[in-house]
């Protein structure tokens, strides 16, 4: 059994009058992949927002209850949440990359934390993480191309280079592939079965087929409720609930 | 006469759109036919073909009957007697014809001006007369005609599509030649005016002195004269004061409109939003003839107290007073529309640079700011050239001396301010002087196009890149 690195006990999101979450217990394991899946609206998102606070940024949301990181408190007031996010990065639904050069697109985190401090401790830092997500033979002759004139997969590849890029311990990924065509999305899901040697990844995803594929336990959420976590395995051939064994077999969601 | 007529044609209009929707109706019925397009559709047809002719009609009508008859008079006139050498002379006995006809002349009436005028009223009788028939009669002409159409079930839905579109070209093609015909009167007195002043002259003189040609013809200009003009109508003080006026606004418009844009965008609440966007809009709401005598009457004044205090000699019409007020007039313009520019980056790439671990400052400064940048530049561009256009504060607040000078505590003058000087009063309009102005209004032109050519370009980039 593998270590646990992020542990929430009855975490409870509300965006304004509504609640969102409704007393999460999970546990996500080192270098692990966990997958999450549920119907739209079932508060996977809302949770790995949790992980880094990404919550923040939105006014009206609230969190209560306890989520660990290695025993500290991340739900602390006073947590400096730049360093948090620093530890903990983040892929989009849908490539985001600034409209900046590639090289400036990866480069960005690490000069924000004071990493690399000259410029071929930046240059490695770049080559480094585009290796690490399998971009780097694509477009070592490019780095000076705008990160926009990538396509969609090589754009989400470079979104993940930019979250590896300040080294993180966890990487939390928002349905990476739902924008990505299968060759594309193939490439990504090759590429966490990489990461997670290095990362703990935590993936929210629609498709069973690719929680099946990359991950080793997932956790089915409904209408905000944790339904059942589990060995991916036993989640998709033998489910305890009722609910669970309906959601993956398709007959609703 | 006319109106009459328009407002005939109008209440026949509205009476043949119920005619022809109750008519098609009833057709549909009592043939058992599917009508191919609502009954509605017939009514406007009527209604279109019933006004647009006769409208067209009408107007190209007024716009010819004048014309003719006047040449007619003036022809009857000549063939009675009526000596006049040139054109000018023509139109002052023309226009005393008219007079005597409408009883509001009051000089000597001779024979030939007594015919002429009863001349005059005949054939204005007959132009009307024949009008008033000629309009009826193509309006029974087009509404037989259609609504034969309408009989036989035709495409009314088609054709009234066709008659709006044309209705909207029509439309846009008058704005389009309203413009032209604005830069061509400018392109035409404008080359008037380099007739008599060299091109040269006028782009790189450093005097400008216009109140030297006063009341002098250009056709009759003297050698001596001409020497004298020619360094009279100097361009330089003029674009140099524009430019340094613009300058002193955008120093305060730019920064002040660009940190309070970012503000509103990233860090106001929505309720401070709420009220404190409006409020920066009812800036530019406020006439300029106000933001003007604010310039003239407080801080002008104020500065000039300060200056002296500080033992400077200030010009209490000074280029500092002007450029600031206009300043503080543009400022909504670049915060109203770089906060625009700023809330239409998408919050992905926020997300994407918090995720990072950047602080919101970092974002806006990194991430924000220089993908908005294109469209802020735009906003910029535009504010200037509405700086550049700007009269009334400039007209109040710094002078109309012609300085050339880069001490903002002197008084200037601008490109506008002295279209408005030369034109203001009683002037000829063959004199250099006057023609000068449309040269200034000309260069402005040309100016302010090219700035607002390269803000849409930017805005226009800015725009593909998200889209």
């Amino acid at each position: 059994m593998s270590k646990v690195k992020i542990k929430s006990k009855n975490l409870n999101v509300y965006y304004g009058d509504k609640q969102a979450l409704f007393d999460v217990n999970l546990d996500l394991n080192e270098k692990e992949v966990t997958a999450l899946i549920g119907p739209s609206g079932c508060g996977k998102s809302t949770f790995i927002r949790c992980i880094n606070r990404m919550n923040d940024v939105i006014d009206i949301c609230k969190v209560t209850g306890n989520i660990e990181m290695d025993g500290m408190n991340i739900n602390d007031k006073d947590l400096d949440v730049v360093s948090l996010r620093e530890r903990v990065g983040m892929v989009f639904q849908k490539p985001n990359p600034f409209p900046k050069s590639i090289y400036d697109n990866i480069s960005y985190g690490p000069k924000i934390h004071g990493k690399g401090e000259t410029k071929s401790e930046l240059d490695q830092i770049v080559e480094n993480s585009l290796k690490k997500s399998a971009l780097w033979e694509e477009v070592k002759d490019r780095l000076d191309e705008p990160g926009t004139s990538l396509s969609g997969g090589q754009q989400q590849r470079l979104c993940i280079a930019r979250a590896i890029s300040v080294n993180p311990e966890v990487i939390l990924m928002d349905e990476p592939c739902s924008a990505l065509d299968p060759i594309a999305t193939a490439k990504i899901e090759e590429l966490i079965d990489e990461l997670k040697k290095t990362y703990t990844i935590v993936i929210v995803t629609h498709s069973m087929a690719q929680a099946v594929r990359v991950s080793q336990k997932t956790g089915f959420f409904h209408l905000g409720k944790l339904i059942e976590v589990g060995k991916t395995e036993k989640i998709f051939k033998n489910p305890d609930n009722k609910m669970t064994q309906d959601y993956i077999t398709g007959r609703f969601g | 006469m006319n109106i009459v007529l328009i407002f005939l044609i109008t209440i026949f209009s509205v009476s043949l759109f119920f005619y022809g929707k109750s008519k098609t109706k009833t057709i549909s019925i009592k043939d058992n036919i599917k009508l191919n397009a609502l009954p509605k559709f017939y009514g406007y047809y009527l209604v279109l073909w019933c006004s647009i002719p006769a409208l067209v009609f009408l107007l190209v009508w007024s716009l010819f009957e004048p014309v003719i008859i006047k040449s007619i008079i003036i022809e009857t006139a000549a063939n009675q007697g009526a000596i006049f050498s040139d054109k000018n002379e023509a139109n002052l006995i023309y226009e005393k014809i008219k007079a005597i006809h409408l009883g509001t002349y009051f000089g000597d009436i001779d024979s030939i001006l007594r015919e002429s005028a009863l001349a005059y009223a005949k054939f204005i009788n007959l132009f009307t007369n024949s009008k008033v028939v000629l309009i009826f009669g193509i309006i029974i002409a087009s509404v037989i005609y259609s609504l034969k159409k309408i009989k036989n079930n035709n495409k009314a839905r088609d054709d009234v599509e066709v008659i709006l579109k044309g209705l909207l070209f029509v439309s846009s093609l008058i704005a389009i030649l309203t413009t032209l015909g604005i830069i061509f009167s400018l392109l035409f007195e404008s080359i008037k005016f380099f007739s008599v002043i060299n091109i040269f002259d006028y782009l790189f003189g450093t005097n400008w002195s216009p109140q030297r040609a006063f009341v002098r013809d250009a056709s009759s200009i003297t050698a001596a004269e001409f020497e004298e003009l020619k360094d009279a109508f100097g361009f330089i003080p003029l674009i140099a004061g524009t430019s340094f006026i613009a300058f002193i606004a955008m120093l305060v418009a730019v920064p002040i409109g660009l940190f309070s844009g970012i503000y509103m965008a990233e860090y106001a609440s929505i309720k401070v939003r709420r009220i404190s966007k409006p409020i920066i809009e009812i800036l530019a709401g406020i006439p300029t003839v106000v933001y003007g005598f604010f310039a003239a009457l407080t801080v002008g004044p104020f500065f000039r107290q300060v200056g002296e205090n500080l033992g400077l000699t200030v010009s209490s019409e000074s280029a500092l007073a002007a450029g600031l007020i206009m300043g503080i007039m543009i400022i909504p313009y670049v915060s109203s529309l770089s906060d625009d520019v700023i809330n239409s980056v998408p919050q992905s790439l926020r997300d994407g640079s918090y995720a990072v671990g950047a602080t919101k400052s970092e974002t806006i400064k990194q991430v924000v700011i220089p993908a908005a940048l294109p469209g802020i530049i735009g906003s910029v561009l535009l504010a200037v050239s509405r700086a550049i256009g700007e009269t009334m504060i400039v007209v109040m607040a710094a002078g109309l001396a012609a300085n050339l000078t880069i001490n903002p505590l002197e008084s200037t003058t601008t490109i506008t301010t002295q279209i408005v000087m030369i034109l203001v009063g009683d002037q000829e309009f063959d004199s250099p002087k006057t023609q000068s102005a449309f040269a200034l209004g000309l260069t402005l032109f040309i100016a302010t196009l090219i700035l607002n050519y390269i803000a849409q370009r930017a805005v226009k980039k800015y725009r593909e890149k998200y889209d």
